[in-house]
């Protein structure tokens, strides 16, 4: 496969390692009352669509960033790169 | 013999003269020549014996669809089997054997299984090796064994070298036949960076063997003068002998270049070289593969697809028999006829399954309409055909064509599924082609000349045009030729054994049978008659094959389809697939710093990942490992000794948030370490499990250096990264590795102290006052040399860790001896390190599982419950905090001349070794030189409060047990007094 | 004078090998200083690094050569790059931290690398068996940069002339690195 990166162009997703879903960046917050149920789904429960997917790749043999790659789970179809980083922030995580 | 069978024309250059041999035969070809091309100038048309039966084959065809033409190439550790002898180049030199027969090819005694055939239907070996039982392993599968297989190996290692490579381009072209030529000199013209690979020596595909005019020349000429362009265009690379054989995802594709096959000698190239070719757009132009019609005895030496024997006249100048006929359901087999006879080869009769009236008048020969050949004679070689008229046609060749099958293949490598083309019978390719694909010629199902070239540019044309290039010049033009075709698939009439799939020896009866027994799904019967399997994946007989199963079903072809299409399109040898990949090249390796000095210092040295560490250091008179181990560890404690520690992982971090971010990867505290202090941290999973340890060092207010355990270097770093980026992004933090830019080693004894007070510069003071046990700072030794010194204990005696820009690290090491001089420092190795850490209770990898918890390890009190860091919130689950967990504890063999045993589990005594009454496990074992006896450390149920308790160790793997007692995992100075010294 | 002296024995020091048209050398005294952005501070930083050095931060995958020609400046990524300038003395990262006045953070790298520059006409055609990147001019111009893996070992390959590489990889399996190089190189002579 080939990794459109956002900084870097096209590389080979052999220099990429791949984690799973995007999802692992919303950590719950540890003081939250129900935090026990919340880390138990952050942990152990993932979506498995058929279709397009957020996942976290890592381009290990490249510049060291953490990326967000919509891929279609069907065909590899990538239809979006980001940089882990900027969605995390946009997701509010600031500190 | 010479070449009785050469006739005049094609593209071998008769000036040379190559020598070669067939089952010791010598015989003489011509460069330009494959093997079959020379065999049948030799008038050698038995090559070999079939899989099953055992039955005399010849050769079917010209390219590397061949089911038959497979032999054992070359001698010696360089013999391969299964080489198609269709597409082997000739050398002077070559040596060739035929395959599959006992005793001589002429005489196989293993022909008898031809007459056992009733018995050996599809399905045989699963129906007849059922029963009884035990006599799979002992008497079935040796038989089998020795009989299954086609070919044989050297058993030899493989002498020959392999290469890998990436190319990249704008435009690939598959194929450098009309369509592939004329898609590549399109884009060639037009400036774009094309990769033109075809399979074949010479480039033209098909032109090479017909006898159709391009722009008003012959199509050989105009194949190779377009050759000779696209040759000296440095956009263009073109590539002969080079299979594309895989489309994967994204425009990348996998082709297998064969650099020195034709050659006698590899002289120390790589032999083949397999490419990684990325594309931006890629013009498939594979052509079409011409199909048999199974009837009777339709394997004998001698019967031929149609366009192979045009492909022997046309190209390679060989007659393949004096007395040709054709049998044909299309129009493409009259050509065969008619090139034969402009030749002067003696064809006598065309069979034309349709009843048409003829496509071409051609002189003197008979025209047979509405009638098919019903069955052959001849055994080693054919002598006549019988026709379903009941009339016997002499002949020693019949050339057939049952029409053409596109190479559909590569188009179905991303699960593309092709589509049934009713007017030209056959399988074009249907969607979703791989991105960026076009098809272009007879592999689109533009099975003529005229259209092949129009097509060729126009998807070229394209291609380019997304790719934001204007195509340059028109398409090159030719006539189209007549190439109507009728469905008909086998010959109803026939009797005897019709072969479809001549490599499986799979016939219509086995088909047929394979629908009445119910496999009636396309990849049942492939499985169940094994129709398709093997080194041509069935390119000859799987659309016979369906067509068959579609009639006997009572379904249409499309409703059947055809089986997934996967790579490689033709056998990719091993080797290939290792590239440099093998014995001491089979990964990189890394070597510590002093790795010269240990190698002069007889040290022994052990794979750790990719690093290699000095095991030990033998000493002459030491009689074992055991010694050398036992010497290291003893005066260690005694006095002083030396390791190299460098493996261990190295993070620079840094940032005004370095110390908060520590605090939030770590369980425990990290953000009141002061300055000039080192800390033992404990990472853990989200999941509450301990993921490694280490120690991390405050260099300054901003600034840690934190290690990690050699394995985990590479996986602690990416999730410090992956911490940094995607879940506290507002920090500011850096993180770089230093793994290998330090030389760090170990000085550890009661006299590591005074040794380093003779290396590092005296203005600075080590002594326990201002340096005390976890305290680190940066020194220089040797006159100025920056280093850095921690005061950290693995072995648990009063110990430093020194580390100096890796360049000096060799040099460092001689140093720390000739320092230790006067106190007898020993270096020592992996093992000594692990029996001080085993007698100081230090949990290492054995014990860092990934099944730990912190309270498991008795570290329980690290995880600091006043603050959030990756893992607290899960390891509070009370699941993980019972009572009675499992402690990691020590254990002696109660008879203190036993040995223990790592992995032996633990039961408590008047228990049965039962897996319900398992207490926990032993996890690391060793000789402990300074307590004279075994000592373990292990896993036990509520351990730290069974103190003193007898309980069985036992080893079902080892059919042994013992009685051990619990213990204090310290085994020495459990007050730590001595690394405080 | 201190009783004992530290001799350096860098990885692939000396080696000089010749492959037709093309030649593998290991520049000696290489030295290598990362630095890293601050967060917030990162202007700050650039502008401390350009009076430094007379030229800008290049952007992520691309190199420039410092205005007095004794310096290349690599970035390597959003917030880290590279100073590679000739020194011979293990204080390079405390000459790169006085240069831009501690305005980034800065790490020795130069014993984590070793190095090997590569220059005439074939070495495209020998690298073409070990990089994945594609290094046509068109696409890997001058002065462009790239973190990739060859033959299992990560790398950064440098386009520092039309024909001239240089690569860096981890100092531990320099003999690797170099018995990868060289094969390639013997592979298409």
């Amino acid at each position: 496969m080939i990794i459109n990166h956002p900084l870097l162009g096209p590389r080979d997703a052999a220099e990429f390692i791949y984690l799973g879903d995007a999802s692992l960046i919303d950590r719950p917050g540890w003081e939250d009352p129900d935090a026990d149920e919340k880390f138990y789904e952050y942990g152990y429960l993932r979506d498995n669509p058929a279709g397009a997917h957020q996942e976290l790749w890592y381009h290990e043999q490249g510049d060291r960033s953490w990326l967000v790659v919509t891929r279609n789970t069907l065909s590899h179809e990538i239809t979006n790169v980001e940089l882990a980083r900027d969605v995390a922030k946009s997701r509010g995580r600031d500190r | 013999m010479s070449q009785v069978n050469r006739i005049n024309g094609g593209l071998i250059d008769r000036s040379k003269v190559l020598n070669f041999s067939f089952n010791g035969r010598n015989m003489q070809g011509h460069p330009g020549d494959t093997l079959v091309s020379a065999l049948l100038a030799n008038g050698q048309t038995l090559v070999g014996r079939s899989f099953k039966y055992h039955r005399p084959r010849g050769i079917l065809t010209a390219g590397s669809e061949e089911p038959n033409a497979l032999v054992h190439l070359r001698s010696g550790a360089h013999q391969e089997p299964n080489t198609r002898a269709t597409v082997t180049e000739l050398f002077d030199g070559l040596t060739a054997t035929s395959q599959n027969h006992r005793g001589s090819l002429e005489h196989d005694l293993m022909a008898i299984t031809d007459f056992a055939s009733p018995f050996l239907s599809a399905g045989f070996y699963y129906k007849t090796f059922m029963w009884p039982k035990a006599f799979w392993e002992k008497v079935y599968e040796p038989a089998i064994r020795k009989s299954a297989g086609l070919g044989r190996l050297s058993m030899k290692d493989d002498p020959d070298r392999y290469d890998k490579g990436f190319l990249h381009c704008d435009l690939l072209v598959i194929g450098a036949g009309a369509a592939g030529l004329s898609a590549a000199l399109t884009a060639a013209r037009s400036g774009a960076r094309v990769i033109l690979a075809d399979e074949d020596f010479t480039p033209g595909g098909r032109l090479n063997s017909e006898t159709l005019s391009v722009e008003n020349m012959a199509g050989q000429d105009w194949a190779r003068m377009t050759v000779a362009e696209l040759a000296s265009m440095p956009n263009v690379r073109l590539m002969t002998r080079t299979t594309v054989y895989g489309a994967y995802d994204h425009g990348t594709y996998g082709a297998l270049e064969r650099c020195t096959d034709h050659l006698a000698t590899s002289d120390g190239k790589p032999r083949q070289v397999l490419w990684r070719i990325y594309s931006k757009r890629t013009v498939l132009a594979a052509g079409a593969t011409e199909r048999p019609i199974a009837f009777g005895n339709n394997d004998r030496p001698g019967i031929m697809m149609a366009g192979a024997v045009r492909t022997y006249v046309n190209r390679y100048g060989v007659a393949p028999g004096r007395d040709v006929a054709v049998f044909t359901n299309n129009d493409d087999g009259w050509r065969t006829a008619a090139d034969l006879v402009a030749r002067g080869v003696n064809v006598t009769t065309i069979i034309d399954s349709r009843d048409a009236p003829a496509v071409m008048n051609i002189a003197g020969v008979r025209h047979i309409r509405a009638t098919a050949v019903m069955d052959t004679v001849g055994r080693k070689g054919l002598k006549s055909v019988t026709l379903t008229s009941g009339q016997v046609v002499p002949c020693d060749c019949l050339a057939v064509s049952g029409g053409w099958n596109p190479n559909v293949h590569l188009t179905c490598h991303q699960r593309g599924r092709p589509e049934w083309r009713d007017d030209i019978c056959a399988f074009v390719p249907g969607g979703p082609l791989p991105v960026g694909m076009a098809v272009a010629g007879a592999a689109n199902g533009s099975m003529t000349l005229g259209a092949a070239l129009a097509e060729g540019h126009a998807q070229a044309t394209a291609q380019l045009d997304a790719l934001g290039v204007k195509a340059k010049g028109d398409a090159p033009t030719a006539e189209d030729e007549p190439r109507a075709c009728a469905a008909f698939w086998h010959v109803k009439e026939s009797t005897k054994r019709a072969w479809v799939d001549q490599q499986n020896d799979v016939t219509v009866k086995d088909i047929k049978l394979a629908n009445h027994e119910g496999f009636r799904s396309v990849e049942l019967l492939k499985r169940y008659t094994t129709m398709g399997m093997a080194t041509d994946q069935g390119k000859t007989s799987n659309i016979a094959g369906l067509a068959i199963l579609a009639e006997a079903s009572g379904k249409t072809i499309p409703e059947v389809g055809t089986t997934i299409f996967r790579p490689p399109y033709t056998p990719v040898p091993l080797g290939a697939l290792a590239g440099r990949c093998r014995g001491e090249d089979f990964r990189p390796y890394r070597l510590t710093p002093s790795h010269k000095w240990a190698e002069e210092n007889g040290a022994t040295f052990v794979e750790v990942g990719n690093w290699l560490r000095a095991q030990w250091f033998a000493r002459p008179g030491e009689k074992g490992w055991r010694d050398s181990v036992d010497r290291e560890a003893l005066q260690t404690r005694q006095s002083v000794g030396i390791c190299d520690v460098t493996t261990l992982g190295k993070i620079d971090v840094q940032g005004k948030d370095a110390a908060e971010f520590l605090n939030k990867v770590y369980a425990n505290a990290f953000l009141k370490l002061p300055v000039g202090k080192v800390r033992y941290g404990l990472m853990l999973r989200e999941d509450g499990i301990c993921y490694d340890d280490g120690t991390t060092a405050r260099m300054a207010e901003n600034h840690f250096v934190m290690t990690t355990t050699t394995a985990n270097a590479v996986l602690v770093f990416r999730r410090l990264e992956f911490a940094r980026q995607c879940l506290w992004p507002g920090l500011d933090v850096h993180l770089i590795s230093t793994t290998d830019g330090w030389a760090q080693f170990a000085v550890a004894g009661p006299n590591s102290r005074s040794l380093l007070r003779k290396v590092i510069d005296e203005d600075h003071d080590i002594s326990n006052e201002a340096f005390p046990f976890m305290g680190c700072g940066e020194v220089t030794v040797c006159g100025g040399m920056p280093a850095r010194l921690f005061r950290i204990s693995f072995s648990g005696e009063l110990a430093f860790e020194i580390a100096v820009p890796a360049r000096y690290g060799n040099s460092m090491m001689d140093v720390l001896m000739e320092a230790g001089q006067e106190f007898d420092a020993v270096p020592y190795g992996t093992e000594a390190l692990g029996v001080m850490r085993i007698e100081k209770g230090h949990a290492a990898g054995n014990e860092l599982n990934g099944q730990t918890t912190a309270l498991n390890l008795g570290l329980g009190g690290m995880v600091s419950k006043k603050k959030d860091c990756i893992g607290q919130t899960l390891s509070q689950r009370p699941e993980m905090n019972r009572d009675d967990a499992i402690r990691l504890v020590g254990f002696r063999p109660v008879d203190r001349a036993r040995k223990l045993i790592a992995g032996s589990h633990f039961i408590t005594h008047g228990d049965d070794a039962t897996m319900s009454n398992d207490q926990g496990w032993m996890t690391s074992v060793a000789f402990s030189p300074s307590l004279d006896h075994s000592i373990g450390l292990g896993f036990i149920k509520r351990g730290h409060e069974r103190m003193g308790e007898i309980v069985r160790a036992v080893s079902p793997v080892h059919d042994t047990e013992m009685d051990v007692e619990i213990v204090s995992a310290h085994f020495i100075d459990p007050e730590g007094e001595r690394l405080r010294a | 004078m201190p009783e004992f002296s530290l001799v350096s024995t860098p990885p692939l020091s000396g080696t000089d090998l010749t492959f037709g048209d093309s030649r593998v050398t290991s520049p000696a005294d290489l030295a290598i200083v990362s630095f890293a952005l601050p967060l917030g501070g990162e202007s700050a930083a650039k502008t401390a690094i350009k009076s430094a050095y007379g030229v800008a931060v290049p952007d992520v995958g691309k190199s420039v050569v410092a205005k007095d020609e004794q310096a290349r400046l690599v970035r390597l990524s959003v917030d880290q790059g590279f100073v590679i300038f000739t020194h011979d003395t293990p204080d390079a990262e405390r000459v790169v931290a006085a240069a831009i006045k501690g305005k980034a953070y800065t790490t020795d790298q130069t014993d984590v690398w070793c190095a090997l520059e590569i220059s005439g006409p074939s070495c495209r055609r020998a690298l073409e068996r070990i990089c994945p990147i594609d290094l046509h001019p068109d696409a890997f111009a001058v002065g462009d940069a790239a973190r990739t893996t060859m033959e299992h070992l990560g790398t950064l390959i440098i386009r520092t002339d039309e024909h001239t590489f240089l690569l860096l990889s981890a100092s531990s399996s320099a003999g690797s690195f170099l018995h990868a190089v060289e094969t390639s190189f013997q592979n298409v002579m």
